[in-house]
Order: structure tokens, then C-alpha cells, then sequence
């Protein structure tokens, strides 16, 4: 999704997210799951690295199916 | 909408300070219950004032007078508007630091302007994406000097040798680039519309494209709280009144990338600072909304140069009214009377009422377009954000544990680095955060056994050249010698609100 932006490949995608590609990963995210995410500013702060990220999006996934 | 009988003198001079009219007459006048701003609520011109003369009780009370001197180092806020109004209306001199500035490029700074008083923030609240953010401030005295000079506003530039440059523009500087705004006329939002604004509010583009002449004009200056697609959508259709949105290139790729955008009568055009999209980007961006989509071209020594807000002659721009461009040895100059630059003046930087642009590009002598080719220094735009290359690459090299280092540009800031006995990689980006602010640091730091050089011993700057030497100083483990650095392309423009929301990445380390 990240490399999406700027025609990358991913291997040229970094651990750091800055915050360009982070609006961009918000937005593709969004899309992707149809609708607007729970995310608040702590969450925003800790996606500003790849596994960062991967954290927040597993514990959205936790919180969302266990409803 | 200038006011009659208002006049500013260009005189930069030596003064008892500005004649603080101008806020009043040229930004402040209108209905009292006129909106004026958006940003947590809407804000109009009778709260405005009431803002402002609250923030210059407490200036003053901080010894900030006519022809005092302050740095405001706020984010994007309805602090910074109030503190910067605020000290044009005592008329002191106001220098912008950009709030992601580490503590050791601010204190450069001021050491270097010498303010009378400083504003930080003595608490944000607020985090990434946020189009502002809302700051509880510090109003502290600094041992400063009052202004030398009768300049209103005061820019550090990223430098391309040595510090900064120091831009310096006066009211009446400020007061004729509005203006510019208002003779350009078709393209630019009218009285009772709305710019929402996605261009940083403390650069040119948002600061004087934006809210100074929304504010001139009686244009409502909006900022969305939320920088994402659907937090700029969602602010565009709160309202129905005519929407202008600004912004830089990165916002029309965001906005293109909208699959289904909801149905927006009231967004009538969009226009963009900085470098020309793909022209796929620029279809796409036009067929998703219908609405214009147009660019300006511009400098902070300068504001507007020249547009083309309906994409009409892509990829030329019209010069703004009242301005002359012309070119010499390839090179793009522009009439400015009086040099932007507090300090020595560089005859390769301004003469004779011409400014250079360093900026390759060309005039058409039928039509007077410009048509803009490239920089001809080592200034790179990171998300909207001028970056030199030059100041990135001379700080590196500086560190201790750093025996040399080139730094490069593709898509990103990139540097490769040759290290002296025990450093680490990891030691050197600690040590680069301390000095340079996230939007300048490099993405990617390679670190090679030796530089690249050609056969009379200077640098080789080919990427092609040095990745080759990266991969050469670890053949078997290429990923481990290199350590990421975050921060780079911190979007302005688009998180203007946060402060550095990138934190510090894994490093990985090498086996030297």
C-alpha cells in the first residue's frame, strides 16, 4: 500500500512512515475496508513506522471481531 | 477590496518600526460577524480582533513594542494566527521558526535573529494528520535587539552554503502580493466563498495565498482538522458556499486516489504550489471532480510569481500581475525593487532589482509565459518543503564519526556515508536528529567502505555509483548496513498540525 504511493516498489519502502505516506496509508486503509477507521491521535503516532503500524491494524482486527 | 487611502512605504530602512495600521486596514476590517476562519469552530472578525488584542496585552506586557523584534515557533494554530497578527498590530518584526525545527536549529536562530521575545508552545494538543492543533503558549523574553529593519515578516531558508538565509519581506511587500491575488481575479476565490487550506499556514502559499488574502478578501480560511482524503472531503462539504482548496502536488495524488468521491457542487476549483504533476495525475485529479485544477509558481522571497489556475497552458504559468520575469543564461529572474535578504547581499542572489530565481527555465517571447525546467542548485522540494541538499550534506558531514558523506535526491533524501573508527550508523542519526529537522534528514543512510571519486579526487554524486559502493561494503548482508532514518518528507503541508510524527525507527547495524 505504501508503495502505492510514488510508484515505489517495496523494497524501497522504509521502517519510518513519515507523514505524507502516512495520510496516504490512512486513506488506502480506508478504502480498503470500506469506511473510516478508529483511529485517534495515539494510534496515529505509533503507525510512524511499518511495524508500528502492523500493531495498530492487528489490535483494530482484534477489537473489531471480537464485537 | 483595498482599502482606500491605505498606503505602506517599501522603505526597509531603520525606522521606530512599522506603521501597524495595515493589519487593521488591509486584514482585519470587515462585518464584525463576518466568519473569518474554521478551524475547531468558526471564528469571525469581532472574535478575531478580540483574539488579537488579548495576544497583545501579553506581547507587550513581554516588552514587545513598535519596531520590536519576535520569533513566533508555533505550529499551524489559531495561536500562531492571533500571535503573529497579534505583533504586526504592536508593529514589531515577526520570525517565523518552523515548529519541527530540533533545539539546535532554533537556538541557531535566534542567536542568529535576536529577538526580543519568543513564543513556543508550552503545550500541544494534538497529533499526526491534524490539519492545526491547539497550543497553550510560552511567552518568554530572549536578549535580543529591537528590528533593525522595518520588515514585517522574517523566513529562514534551508541554505545552500553555510546558514540559512534570512528572507525579510515588508507590510508593503506583504500588502502587494495580496494584491497580486486580487488583480490575478479569475481562478482565485472571491468575497463570501471559502479557501480550505491545505498548504502549511506558517509558508508562503498558506500564509499569504491563504489566510492573508482569505482574510483581505472576506474569503473564509478553513483548515481541516483531518489531513486524511476523507478529512479534507468532509471539511469541503461542510459548507455550501464556493470551495477553493490549496494545496501542494501531494495532495492532488491523495485526492486522485479517492475511488468514489462523494458528490461536491460547492468545490469549484483546486490549486497547487510547487512542482508540475504527471500529466496522468492531472487527468485523473480533473475526470474524478470536474472542477479546475491549476498551479502557481512562487518563492518566499517573493509570494505568487506566476499561475495557470485553469491548467490552460501546462505546463507554462502567466506571470502575476505587476511582476516581470525574464531569463538570462537559462536562468528564471524576477523584478523585486529591493533585496529579500537581511544581511550581505549576494550580487548572485539579488542585483539591480532582479532576483534569481535558481531556477532554470525559459520565457516565451510571444506570449511572455515561463516555463519552468528545474533547480539549478541543490534545493529539492520534500513535500512541498524547500530542502538544500547542500545544508543536509554539510551538517552530516560535520558529525563527529562521519569522515565524508554525499547526499543524494530520488523520490527521497538519501546519504551515503563513510565512518570513522567505532562509529555507528546509529550514532550519527542520534546525532543528526539533534541537528536537523525530520523533513530534512535523509529516508535511507548508506553506509560504504569508501565514496565514490573520480580521477581528480571530488565526490561522485551518480546514485547508480554509490549504491554500487553501498552494496560493495556488505556484498552478503546489504539490508543490515543500512539504517533508516525517519522523519523525511514529514509533509508539511499535510501534518502541519503535529509536531515530528515520525519516531525514531529501528536502526540496523552493520558489521563494521
Amino acid at each position: 500500500m505504501l508503495a502505492t504511493y510514488g510508484d515505489r516498489s517495496p523494497a524501497d519502502i522504509a521502517e519510518g512512515i513519515d507523514s505524507l505516506e502516512l495520510a496516504w496509508l490512512v486513506h488506502q486503509l480506508e478504502q480498503h475496508y470500506g469506511g473510516p477507521l478508529d483511529l485517534d491521535d495515539e494510534a496515529l503516532a505509533r503507525m510512524s513506522t511499518v511495524s508500528g503500524t502492523l500493531e495498530v491494524l492487528q489490535e483494530l482486527k482484534v477489537e473489531t471481531g471480537s464485537r | 477590496m483595498r482599502r482606500k487611502g491605505f498606503r505602506v512605504t517599501d522603505d526597509a530602512q531603520p525606522t521606530p518600526g512599522i506603521d501597524p495600521s495595515w493589519v487593521d486596514e488591509v486584514l482585519l476590517a470587515g462585518p464584525a460577524d463576518q466568519v473569518a476562519l474554521v478551524f475547531e469552530t468558526p471564528v469571525t472578525r469581532a472574535d478575531l480582533r478580540r483574539l488579537i488584542s488579548a495576544k497583545q496585552s501579553v506581547l507587550a506586557a513581554a516588552g514587545l513594542g513598535r519596531g520590536g523584534s519576535v520569533a513566533l515557533c508555533l505550529a499551524p494554530s489559531l495561536a500562531f494566527v492571533t500571535n503573529l497578527l497579534a505583533a504586526w498590530r504592536l508593529g514589531a518584526r515577526a520570525a517565523l521558526l518552523d515548529h519541527r525545527l530540533t533545539a539546535f536549529e532554533v537556538d541557531n536562530a535566534l542567536q542568529r535573529l535576536a529577538p526580543q521575545v519568543v513564543v513556543t508552545a508550552k503545550h500541544v494538543t494534538g497529533g499526526p494528520l491534524r490539519g492545526f492543533v491547539e497550543i497553550e503558549e510560552r511567552v518568554a523574553t530572549y536578549p535580543g535587539r529591537p528590528a533593525d529593519t522595518a520588515h514585517a515578516l522574517i523566513q529562514l531558508s534551508s541554505g545552500s552554503t553555510g546558514p540559512s538565509k534570512v528572507i525579510a519581506r515588508t507590510a508593503a511587500n506583504l500588502v502587494e502580493e495580496v494584491e497580486r491575488y486580487v488583480k490575478i481575479g479569475a481562478g482565485v476565490p472571491q468575497g463570501g466563498e471559502r479557501i480550505v487550506s491545505l498548504a502549511s499556514m506558517v509558508h508562503v502559499l498558506g500564509l499569504v495565498g491563504g489566510l492573508l488574502y482569505g482574510l483581505h478578501a472576506g474569503v473564509q480560511f478553513v483548515v481541516p482538522a483531518r489531513m486524511t482524503a476523507d478529512g479534507i472531503l468532509s471539511t469541503v462539504a461542510a459548507d455550501p458556499a464556493p470551495t477553493t482548496l490549496l494545496g501542494v502536488p501531494f495532495h492532488i495524488e491523495l485526492l486522485s486516489s479517492v475511488q468514489h468521491p462523494m458528490k461536491l457542487p460547492q468545490l469549484t476549483g483546486m490549486t497547487t504550489g510547487g512542482e508540475l504533476v504527471r500529466a496522468e495525475v492531472y487527468g485523473g485529479f480533473v475526470d474524478r471532480y470536474g472542477i479546475r485544477l491549476g498551479n502557481m509558481y512562487g518563492m518566499t522571497e517573493v509570494g505568487v510569481i506566476a499561475t495557470d489556475l485553469f491548467g490552460e497552458h501546462r505546463p507554462s504559468l502567466t506571470p502575476a500581475p505587476g511582476l516581470t520575469v525574464r531569463e538570462e543564461a537559462g536562468e528564471l529572474l524576477v523584478s523585486l525593487p529591493a533585496s529579500p535578504y537581511l544581511g550581505l547581499v549576494d550580487p548572485a542572489r539579488w542585483a539591480d532589482g532582479w532576483l534569481h530565481t535558481k531556477d532554470a527555465g525559459s520565457v516565451d517571447a510571444a506570449t511572455g509565459r515561463v516555463r519552468i525546467h528545474g533547480r539549478r542548485d541543490s534545493q529539492v522540494s520534500v513535500g512541498g518543503l524547500k530542502v538544500d541538499l547542500t545544508e543536509v550534506e554539510h551538517t552530516l558531514a560535520a558529525l563527529p564519526g562521519v569522515a565524508s558523506a554525499v547526499v543524494t535526491f530520488d523520490k527521497a533524501i538519501e546519504a551515503y556515508v563513510m565512518l570513522r573508527d567505532g562509529a555507528t550508523s546509529a550514532q550519527v542519526q542520534e546525532r543528526l536528529a539533534e541537528r536537523l529537522a525530520g523533513f530534512k534528514r535523509p529516508r535511507v543512510l548508506k553506509v560504504v567502505e569508501q565514496l565514490p571519486r573520480t580521477a581528480t579526487g571530488k565526490l561522485v554524486r551518480d546514485r547508480a555509483a554509490l549504491l554500487a559502493a553501498a552494496a560493495d561494503a556488505a556484498p552478503a548482508i546489504p539490508a543490515a548496513i543500512s539504517a533508516v532514518i525517519p522523519g523525511q518528507r514529514a509533509g508539511q503541508d499535510v501534518t502541519d498540525g503535529a509536531t515530528d510524527p515520525v519516531a525514531p525507527a529501528p536502526v540496523k547495524e552493520g558489521n563494521r
